[in-house]
């Protein structure tokens, strides 16, 4: 994952060309397995969609500061 | 604001009055917008501007300028008026805000008309409407929303009418980032619709909290407003918590790809310049008569003869108050109230009829610093003399007055009832309304409604709850430390979800829960009061309410006119009545004597309970320290236990130098400074009435009546510490300078003066309290049955539950007879010197059956047996077997056979028609019970059950005296029989245990144990967190003095638990034996109303007991068991084994807390 200027620029290796959608998720604050995490859609070089989201949550708990795609 | 213009302007923000959806007050939201650098914040709560007056008055202070509108719901065509879109409206000038409050109006119309009013429907309004009062107003098209919970205006038709109605200039699309998966693609959609329209975007924030510390609160919240948990209501919630606060700079950015939408925000906002603080135009009516202040002076001057004849000081008096009335131009505001005593004369005279003893009495009386007013006195708006009394009108009227005076008037319930909606009509529904009030989350109902949300077990929750304060902040956290503390506790297991919930209650502590209606405060203006404010429907059938609380009606200068239900009032009517009934005699209050020995010394012996005001547990300790001797001292002890004097620290020095006078009359007061003699002369050099604040202000610190009547209201506002501190400063400089004071002794006594930041009384209201009190004593001296008979009738009212008044009563010989088929009348009645429990105690008997069974006795003679009584009142089965298992029916049986309460519940079954009928919780003969109109008698297809000749009843095991004492409490919440420590203290085992008439006879200091029922728990904020318990046991009550930390150590137990032994120490104070009338004598000021010589009395000891250890009672019975067992056998009734023995100790702790009668328990909490 590299970052560009206001988004992800390349993931797995695939440039990305524009930013559809980007959202937040906070939710599940109140269990054991609280979720908080940064979401963006993008359109690769090659015209592909991709869903990437940023693990926001505190240091320490599950995939915290972690990036990952989604449905991969 | 100085310094660049901030790039953004918050247009759309929620406060947490948008119920449930909002979760800061608008003071919270002013200052953290200052704090941001924002310019102007718009407040648009859900169909509400309950919030826009409290924005209004604080956001100066913040360098914020105020913006009012709302968000809308608008009813979405083709939705069959189901589906609602928002729309934000938000107000340009004044006619915009009389549009605005036109339309909340006609939103909430049809929330109160289905067929149960108490539940509020959503309020909405067509487009029609919108487009109809669109002038003054700027609509944006509405918020994201989420797919589950709809959001703004989207359909171009729809756009288009309204773009029709406000036109170009005054319609925005609204943009807003809500960090949802389709913001960017909706904002392109809505920007194309703009441009389609050739209006302009808008962006908004959509801002429901101040600050990232509320944002979990908002998600708890919206599962609440939906009545789900969290878990649940994910598609409801936002997702985020992008709805906190943000500052104007990453607004801009969060709306990069709008900029244009932003400098929309500015831009509006400077046009937007209502200011809700001047704009208003409110006038009451009479307020521009000018004939008024002539026609005033003609009522009174008309008057003063009657009342005064040549009265030296009271011509002059009058003058003096017409010409500051004149002045102020007030004479249509006291006109106006007259006017409103006039019509409650007329209510009064329907409903008590002109021959009844009750049309003696006045139609009302008033309370409040109203009182000291001779204008009042003489109109009839006050009952007291406030020159015989000494009163000061300063407190209530000075030339430097500004906004009006309060009158605050109270009336017997029956008769403030009829009297509302008779307001409505004379003033006309558009014109009078009642004021609003906003119930606010306490500690107790944030854990069981919160708890909930978090999917938490509801026992556990509801043990919880009862374990906490109930009011205080800081219950969520201690709670959960106790229960953590706990073996099996429900935080033991320290989950996230129950740090969470002490996290929630901590947070939404203070926040308004819903709108509520003000006990009687009422608005009446000339013009339509729906321009002004909207007007919406009450819970309470014919009423209606404005949507702001008494501060911002007062900060809009609304008149308020406090007609309130005094439930004493009720009472002391229904005693004459009673006594007009039994004796033929018919007693006019204002005529009793008024230096009654018995009476006085009733009171000095603190045998008050169940009068008015006197009879707390902390009143009655007073009152045998202070030992009042006449009205005079009866208006100080009425205002004497209130937070005010309390943290003032008056009290200690009060009676001490009462008793030092009683000792030594010509023991000299010490006052602060020579020139405090006169102001606090009467009481004894200490701060106890509310005015004395400001005669204090007055002399030692030269305050202009003005400055010192700003100072009484920085003391009795919300913000009154911050208030204050600006006032002290003042204080401390004026004492210096108009009494040359020294400093120390200017800190001193502005400390007397800042410890009245709590609540005081002002003398006019003691002295109208202190007059109902002695009135109530002497009704109770000299007619203890009518008495008693009258406050069991006008529960719930008062210090005592019905149980604790009946047992008290009975203790000095007052006959009390059990509810009975054939004797009792739906209400309680005096009955050959006694008194008779009515029908109507027998909790969930409709009221409609209780009257059926009384019109049948009365028609057709005593019932003679129970297929008698099944077939003649046509009453289900389930409302017989609670006749029965009350003991109403005990008469029934043959005596001979040894039936009791089991062998009636065996013979109605087969004597009672198996239907049931409707039951309705709540008592019959309870007047104002809420669930009379739902009350249904048997269905007319019910087949009625023939008066049988019942068989024999097969032998049964009769009740033991436990389970006759549990019956009776769980079918009427009171017992006559014996008394719970009667039946137990035999079995109790434990050492040094004593009882409460033993107590007196102990010397002070020593070791006691002592067991009672819990009839009173109190853990004031003035306490510093003791708790105090009144237990009772079966010679009468003992005062117990639980430390903090006894307290904290047990907690659960304290608040929860009904049969409690304490061990702790003993203490015992006794007053002198002084001849007391010495005092009344030798006590500065001349007193009212001289004692009469009387014959020595015993004077009573102060005695409490300060508890080391708590445990539950059921500890020290035989076979007491573990909890666990307990709870499985809550609802068994045991084979018993004759009397006592027939409950071990686990049945009796169980049984009692599922029946115990409710119990005073309250703490202070902060107050809005």
């Amino acid at each position: 994952m590299r970052w560009g200027e206001s988004f992800p620029a390349e993931v797995n290796g695939e440039a990305i060309s524009s930013l559809r959608e980007s959202w937040l998720v906070e939710d599940r604050w109140w269990t054991a397995e609280p979720l908080r995490r940064r979401y963006w859609e993008l359109v690769g070089e090659r015209g592909r969609n991709v869903v990437v989201f940023h693990d926001l949550t505190a240091a320490g708990r599950g995939r915290a500061g972690g990036w990952f795609v989604q449905g991969s | 604001m100085t310094g660049p213009t901030p790039p953004y302007a918050e247009l759309h923000c929620h406060s947490a009055f948008s119920f449930l959806d909002g979760v800061s007050l608008p003071e919270e939201l002013a200052r953290r917008a200052g704090e941001l650098g924002y310019g102007a914040l718009a407040l648009t709560d859900h169909n509400s501007v309950s919030g826009s007056m409290e924005l209004a008055q604080i956001a100066a202070d913040h360098g914020v300028r105020a913006i009012h509108g709302a968000e809308v719901d608008l009813l979405a065509p083709g939705t069959d008026g189901q589906g609602t879109r928002h729309i934000t409206l938000l107000v340009r000038d004044v006619q915009g805000w009389s549009n605005l409050c036109r339309i909340i109006t006609l939103a909430h119309a049809h929330t109160r008309t289905g067929s149960i009013r108490r539940e509020q429907g959503e309020p909405s309004v067509d487009l029609q409407t919108v487009i109809d009062h669109a002038e003054g107003l700027v609509c944006l098209t509405g918020c994201a929303g989420r797919s589950a919970v709809g959001g703004g205006v989207r359909d171009e038709p729809i756009v288009r009418r309204l773009l029709d109605a406000f036109g170009p200039e005054d319609l925005y699309v609204e943009l807003q980032r809500p960090y949802a998966r389709h913001d960017r693609a909706r904002n392109r959609a809505l920007g194309a619709l703009a441009r389609g329209l050739g209006v302009r975007c808008i962006a908004s924030g959509d801002v429901h909290a101040h600050s990232p510390a509320r944002a979990e609160l908002q998600d708890a919240f919206v599962a609440l407003r939906h009545h789900t948990t969290l878990d649940a209501s994910e598609p409801l919630r936002r997702g985020n918590h992008s709805h906190v606060m943000s500052s104007p700079q990453a607004m801009a950015s969060r709306f990069a790809d709008h900029p244009e939408a932003v400098r929309e925000t500015v831009l509006l906002a400077e046009r937007l310049t209502f200011d809700l603080r001047t704009d208003l135009g409110y006038r009451y009516p009479g307020a521009e008569d000018e004939s008024a202040s002539r026609r005033l002076a003609e009522l009174c001057r008309g008057r003063l003869e009657e009342r005064y004849g040549s009265h030296e000081e009271a011509p002059g008096r009058l003058e003096q108050e017409l010409r500051v009335i004149d002045r102020l131009g007030l004479a249509g505001f006291f006109l106006l109230h007259h006017d409103m005593l006039e019509l409650a004369r007329e209510v009064a005279l329907e409903i008590r009829g002109p021959d009844s003893v009750r049309a003696l009495l006045a139609p009302g009386r008033g309370r409040g610093s109203s009182v000291s007013s001779l204008v009042c006195y003489l109109t009839g708006l006050s009952h007291i003399d406030p020159i015989a009394n000494r009163l000061a009108l300063g407190r209530f009227l000075h030339e430097d007055l500004h906004g009006l005076p309060d009158i605050d008037l109270d009336f017997p319930r029956d008769i403030r009832e009829r009297l509302i909606p008779r307001v409505h009509e004379r003033y006309g529904r558009d014109r009078a309304a009642l004021v609003a009030a906003f119930p606010t989350f306490r500690a107790r109902g944030a854990i069981r409604e919160l708890g909930k949300v978090l999917g938490l077990p509801a026992g556990e929750i509801e043990r919880m709850a009862r374990s906490s304060d109930g009011h205080g902040r800081g219950s969520g956290h201690e709670v959960l430390a106790d229960e953590a503390q706990r073996p099996g506790g429900a935080a033991g297991t320290s989950s996230d979800r129950w740090r969470w919930l002490a996290y929630l209650v901590e947070q939404a502590y203070g926040l308004p829960r819903h709108l509520s209606q003000h006990p009687g405060g009422m608005i009446v203006a000339t013009r339509p009061l729906i321009d002004c404010c909207p007007v919406v429907p009450a819970a309470m059938e014919g009423r209606q309410m404005v949507q702001w609380d008494k501060d911002s009606c007062a900060d809009a200068g609304f008149l308020k006119m406090d007609l309130l239900g005094l439930g004493m009032l009720s009472a002391v009517e229904r005693c004459v009545e009673e006594i007009a009934r039994v004796h033929g005699r018919r007693i006019d209050l204002s005529r009793i004597p008024y230096d009654d020995p018995l009476t006085f010394r009733a009171i000095r012996a603190a045998d008050t309970v169940g009068v008015f005001q006197i009879e707390s547990r902390a009143q009655m300790q007073s009152l045998l320290r202070t030992r009042p001797m006449n009205l005079e001292d009866l208006t100080i002890q009425v205002a004497i236990v209130r937070p005010g004097p309390i943290q003032g620290g008056a009290i200690n020095p009060y009676i001490e130098r009462r008793r030092r006078l009683r000792e030594d009359p010509s023991y000299e007061i010490p006052y602060e400074h020579p020139v405090l003699e006169e102001v606090l002369r009467e009481t004894l050099g200490t701060i106890i009435f509310q005015d004395q604040v400001m005669q204090v202000a007055e002399a030692f610190a030269g305050f202009s009546p003005g400055e010192a009547d700003g100072l009484r209201r920085a003391m009795s506002r919300k913000r009154s510490h911050e208030l204050l501190a600006g006032q002290r400063e003042r204080f401390i400089e004026g004492a210096l300078r108009h009494s040359e004071a020294d400093e120390r002794t200017a800190e001193r006594v502005w400390s007397m003066v800042e410890g009245f930041a709590g609540f005081g009384f002002p003398k006019a209201h003691s002295a109208a309290f202190g007059l109902l009190a002695y009135q109530s004593t002497w009704l109770r001296v000299h007619y203890g049955a009518e008495f008693l008979c009258s406050l069991l009738n006008e529960q719930p009212m008062g210090f005592y539950a019905p149980d604790s008044l009946v047992h008290e009563a009975h203790a000095r010989g007052v006959a009390i007879r059990k509810i009975d088929v054939n004797a009792s009348q739906v209400q309680c009645t005096v009955q050959e010197g006694g008194v008779r429990l009515g029908l109507g105690y027998v909790k969930d008997i409709p009221a409609e059956e209780a009257h059926a069974l009384v019109a049948e006795r009365a028609m057709g003679g005593p019932f003679h047996s129970l297929g008698d009584l099944a077939g003649r009142v046509g009453m289900g089965r389930r409302t017989l077997e609670q006749l029965a298992w009350s003991g109403a029916c005990d008469g029934l049986l043959a005596p001979l056979a040894g039936g009791d309460r089991r062998s009636a519940l065996w013979q109605l079954g087969l004597a009672a028609p198996a239907i049931a009928t409707g039951r309705p919780a709540g008592r019959a003969g309870s007047p104002s019970s809420p669930h009379e109109d739902s009350c249904r008698p048997v269905h007319e297809s019910t087949q009625l059950a023939l008066g049988l000749e019942l068989p024999p009843t097969p032998s049964l095991r009769r009740l033991g005296r436990w389970q006759r004492l549990i019956a009776d409490y769980s079918t009427s919440g009171v017992t006559i029989g014996d008394h719970a420590l009667a039946i137990l203290r035999g079995r109790l085992t434990v050492p040094m245990l004593v009882t409460s008439a033993q107590l007196a006879r102990l010397p002070s200091g020593g070791e006691v144990a002592v067991a009672g029922l819990v009839i009173a728990r109190q853990r004031p904020g003035t306490a510093n967190g003791t708790m105090f318990l009144l237990f009772e046991d079966e010679f009468g009550t003992i005062n117990l003095i639980v430390p903090q930390k006894v307290y904290e150590r047990h907690r659960r137990l304290a608040r929860t638990e009904p049969l409690l032994l304490a061990r702790g120490r003993l203490e015992r104070t006794q007053e002198p034996t002084a001849p007391a009338r010495l005092h009344a004598d030798h006590l500065a000021g001349a007193p009212a109303f001289a004692a009469p010589p009387e014959p020595p009395e015993e004077i009573r000891p102060v005695i409490n007991v300060l508890v080391r250890e708590l445990a539950p009672l059921e500890r020290f019975l035989p076979g007491g068991l573990e909890e666990a067992e307990t709870a499985a056998r809550v609802r068994r009734l045991p084979a018993s084994g004759p009397g006592a023995q027939d409950a071990d100790g686990a049945e009796v702790g169980s049984s009692m807390r599922a029946v115990a009668p409710p119990i005073q328990s309250f703490a202070s909490g902060r107050r809005r």
